[in-house]
């Protein structure tokens, strides 16, 4: 189990590899649906299912796809694609940064190989991730409060921004 | 260093040297903001697992919350970008060269 994790761990750096170097921002999506479909699949892994599912919902399923459609708007008719040496380069490039400031700073050395999941303190009848976010209404509604404000600000900010026409300050047209 | 820990912190370096050297489309720099925040979401969520602190797995949950504002509030100025210039390429934004 713990080898299934670390091969998700990798393919998690991968996605974000993938993310840095896009050759075109369609490409660079891929990489990051990928890098949530491993990550919810790592949390899963921990035991942390509800974590995953709030992940799966509303990063994968509410984030990503305005990010998708909104790539659409960017769209290159002939973008590059992985092969290209320019994209490589970028690609090789940020993975020798990675490796030579992990080197500098020590960590490359000694690496510890276990896991803890949610399981790690005893078997209960509520899991970790559910009696814990089960307090966001209960002892932590002030963030509650002020995390469903902020929604609702975010979408009149939205609004003001893509006004256009002499009626915003952003657009020309 | 934990494998694990390792993994979401090469992720968010990752992530933040694309957001430092992108190239042509602002789309792909918010692409890499977003990189930024699944990895602190990984981290989040990781850290109460490992500790055994049920409560704060909330944090991930609050993090995500301000994470689409954020990503919503990117889109948006996107949008009127593109609106304005035509594309999202970021050599159109060049009002501040002398």
């Amino acid at each position: 189990m713990t080898y299934f994790i670390i091969f998700l761990t990798s393919l998690f750096i991968l996605g974000g590899l993938a993310v840095a170097s896009n050759p075109s921002p369609y490409y660079g999506v891929v990489g990051l649906v990928v890098a949530s479909i491993v990550g919810c699949g790592w949390l899963v892994s921990l035991g942390l299912s509800f974590l995953s599912l709030v992940l799966f919902m509303v990063y994968l399923g509410g984030m990503l796809v305005v990010f998708v459609y909104s790539v659409s708007l960017a769209a290159d008719p002939y973008p590059e694609a992985w092969g290209d040496w320019g994209v490589v380069g970028y690609g090789v490039g940020f993975a020798l940064v990675l490796t030579v400031g992990m080197l500098v700073g020590g960590v490359l050395g000694d690496w510890v190989w276990g896991v803890v999941t949610v399981d790690g303190g005893g078997v209960f009848s509520v899991r970790l991730d559910f009696s814990g976010v089960a307090m966001f209404y209960s002892w932590g509604v002030g963030m509650f409060l002020v995390g469903g404000w902020g929604l609702l600000l975010a979408l009149f900010v939205v609004l003001e921004l893509v006004r256009g026409l002499s009626r915003g300050a952003i657009r020309a047209v | 260093m934990a494998i694990t820990h390792l993994s979401f912190y090469s992720a968010f370096t990752l992530s933040s040297l694309g957001l430092a050297f992108h190239r042509t489309h602002l789309v792909s720099a918010l692409l890499c903001l977003e990189s930024m925040m699944l990895s602190m979401y990984m981290a989040l969520s990781i850290w109460p697992a490992e500790n055994q602190a049920a409560s704060s797995t909330l944090m991930p949950i609050l993090m995500l919350t301000f994470s689409a504002c954020e990503a919503s509030t990117g889109l948006a100025t996107l949008v009127a970008s593109t609106r304005t210039h035509g594309s999202d390429h970021l050599h159109t934004l060049n009002m501040l060269q002398c």
